[in-house]
């Protein structure tokens, strides 16, 4: 039973995770077995060549997208098995996605674009809107509340994004290549409060190409062809 | 859970603010579809208040009228009259009439005061007369049953024969002649009037012919004024509770019965007959109708399509929603939400549209229409429907993108 303390800090375990796309009669394997185990609270960076399939493992990691094969558990739970349904829920609650184009809503305003998730929670106006503003704040965004996402900085966007991520309080914050449409410094700026949003507990997973940005990291993860390489 | 319809409403609004050119071309074709039921409704509307207007001026949907029926073969033999006694037989089989009238009539009999004289109808009839027809009494009294029983020389005048006759005089007391017999005046009736809003051939008082008429009891019209007529036309008030066809059929068979099976006599109950010119009029509404129809057939392929283009052009904010966890329904609400939206907004332009070219509708086609509050109803209604109709393929399509490849498109 002393095994359970173990299992309880393991917030994400994969076990022979495939991940098999259809191009037409031509069938690419995208992930190629993945193992992997993250703890709570770690900061993890995973690096690849271009194709090696860490976009697809962030995908199915986040609940976007279910393995061909293999089990993923979060938290405790089977999740590769879930429904779309179930599967929208669990993002909703557990998960921060930050992605490299930002994905942000052109036509909402940046307080209703961290709203979103809130929204989609249940959480009423007043109550929603307070809590946006309070994220908005800590990414120093607050002079920005009724700015569209097209009137701010590329760095200015992602921390929207950064804010949008968090505002749930989710188990993970998932960042794929999140200063990869960044120059240097607001690239900077970011990591910094990726590395904040770490050093307050929570399990922050992040793709990069950058070995100096992998540094930062607690482990980093090395995928080639849809494999685990090495971790340490 | 779903995000609440509030929430869709609000997120529909925003994006119909966002995309008003869009949202303009969607509403055409639901503008004109809501446009035309508004003018098939008033059009129904306005011919039902009128024949049943015309039915109330006329004595009220209660009323069975017996008369000769004109498409007997009369080579047959028979004739289409009933004697007093044929008449009383008829009133004793019936149950649940409120009045019962039999006249005979005279045409062009000359009533004179002094040195006027007026070519006035003249009936022979029953006191019910007055409830048949629901017909007031200016001043005076109406034939009684006691002027019956004596044959009494009196006569109730209508306006115009009391008009023509003696001006602003009073005529009550006073004695005209008709037939060589004198008779007292005891009566004037209210005077009828009722006017085709439409116009045209039928412009002017309708019921002038009734404020032309005189009547006299049925008993001194054939005893005394002209032993020549016949009864040839019963009356008949129903009360209201009764099942009015259903007397017209029993009427039928006793008539059928007294004349020997000769269908001599037609037996016409208001009511059926307003059910039949309404019917009448049902394939006028059906060809408007199907106009309304076939504008939001085109008005809602064309929401369709847009709508198709929409979540095609909005594949990435779908993928974005759906990575902060909204699920499938939350997107089909969303889309089908705005896509009603606009097509009540839609109806409610067509209606507006629809009341404004009422008049010009009613000028055009020279009808009488008429607007109600429950068109506005259906009109709502019939545009939320049609958004619920053609919205739901392309909210359904939406709901089921596969996240990772909408948050790919661009
Ligand atoms: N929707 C898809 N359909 C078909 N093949 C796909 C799809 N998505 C990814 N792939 C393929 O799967 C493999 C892994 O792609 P993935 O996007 O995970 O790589 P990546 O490591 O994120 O690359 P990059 O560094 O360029 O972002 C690639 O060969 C890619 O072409
Ligand atoms: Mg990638």
């Amino acid at each position: 039973m002393a095994y359970n303390g173990k299992m309880f800090m393991e917030i994400i375990k994969t076990k022979g995770l495939v991940k098999d796309y259809e191009l037409g009669k031509i069938k690419v394997r995208a992930l190629n077995g993945v193992d992997l185990s993250i703890e709570t609270g770690e900061f993890v960076a995973i690096m690849g060549p271009s194709g090696s399939g860490k976009s697809t493992l962030m995908h199915i990691i986040g609940c976007l997208d279910s393995p061909t094969e293999g089990d993923y558990y979060l938290d405790g739970t089977l999740v590769s098995k879930m429904r779309r349904n179930e599967l929208a829920a669990i993002r909703n609650a557990k998960i921060g996605f930050v992605f490299q184009s930002f994905n942000l809503l052109p036509h909402l305003n940046i307080l209703k674009n961290v709203e979103l998730p809130l929204m989609y929670a249940g959480i009423a106006g007043k109550k929603r809107s307070l809590r946006a503003r309070e994220i908005l704040d800590s990414v120093g965004l607050s002079d920005r509340l009724r700015h569209k996402p097209g009137e701010l900085s590329g760095g200015q966007r992602q921390r929207v994004a950064i804010a949008r991520a968090i505002v749930n309080n989710p188990s993970i914050v998932l960042a794929d290549e999140p200063t990869g449409n960044l120059d240097s410094t607001s690239g900077g700026d970011i990591l910094e409060i990726f590395e904040q949003l770490h050093s307050l507990g929570n399990t922050v997973i992040m793709v990069t190409h950058d070995a100096a940005v992998a540094a930062r990291a607690d482990r980093i993860i090395q995928i080639h062809d849809g494999k685990i390489e090495d971790g340490d | 859970m779903a995000i609440s319809l509030a929430e869709s409403l609000h997120i529909g609004l925003a994006d119909i603010a966002t995309r008003k050119v869009r949202t303009a071309v969607t509403l055409f074709g639901i503008v004109l579809g809501v446009m035309s039921i508004m003018v098939v409704l008033a059009i129904v509307n306005g011919m039902n208040a009128v024949t049943l207007d015309w039915m109330q001026q006329r004595g009220g949907l209660n009323k069975i009228e017996i008369e000769p029926n004109w498409s007997y073969d009369y080579s047959r033999g028979g004739e289409a009259t009933l004697s007093i006694r044929e008449v009383d037989y008829l009133r004793s089989q019936l149950e649940g009439v409120e009045a019962f009238n039999p006249q005979v009539m005279s045409w062009g009999s000359i009533v004179q005061y002094r040195d006027q004289d007026f070519d006035a109808s003249t009936f022979g009839v029953y006191p019910d007369l007055q409830k048949v027809e629901d017909w007031g009494l200016e001043k005076g009294r109406f034939i009684n049953l006691e002027d019956i029983r004596n044959h009494n020389n009196v006569i109730v005048l209508g306006s115009t024969v009391a008009k023509s006759l003696f001006g602003n005089r009073n005529p009550l007391g006073q004695y005209v002649t008709l037939n060589k017999q004198q008779l007292m005046v005891i009566g004037v009736l209210q005077s009828k009037y009722w006017k085709n809003q439409g116009g045209g051939a039928f412009s002017g008082n309708v019921l002038e012919y009734m404020n032309r008429q005189a009547f006299v009891p049925l008993s001194t019209m054939i005893a005394k004024i002209n032993p020549n007529l016949d009864i040839t036309s019963v009356e008949i008030k129903v009360l209201s509770d009764e099942d009015i066809s259903k007397i017209r059929r029993q009427i039928e068979g006793v008539l059928l019965n007294i004349k020997g099976g000769k269908d001599l006599f037609r037996v016409s109950s208001a009511k059926e007959e307003m059910q039949m010119m309404q019917k009448n009029m049902m394939i006028f509404s059906v060809i408007f109708f199907l106009i309304a129809v076939i504008s939001l057939l085109v008005g809602g392929i064309v929401i369709t399509n847009i709508m198709l283009a929409s979540v095609k052009e909005r594949t990435r904010e779908i993928g974005v929603r759906m990575a902060v966890g909204a699920r499938g329904k939350d997107i089909l609400i969303q889309f089908l939400v705005q896509t009603m939206l606009i097509t009540t907004l839609g109806g409610v332009f067509g209606i507006l549209a629809g009341l404004s070219v009422l008049n010009v509708v009613q000028d055009f086609l020279d009808i009488t229409v008429k607007a109600a509050p429950n068109m506005v109803w259906v009109a709502l209604l019939v545009s939320a429907s049609t958004g619920l109709m053609f919205g739901i393929g392309p909210a359904y399509k939406a709901s089921k993108l596969d996240p990772v490849k909408a948050l790919m498109e661009d």
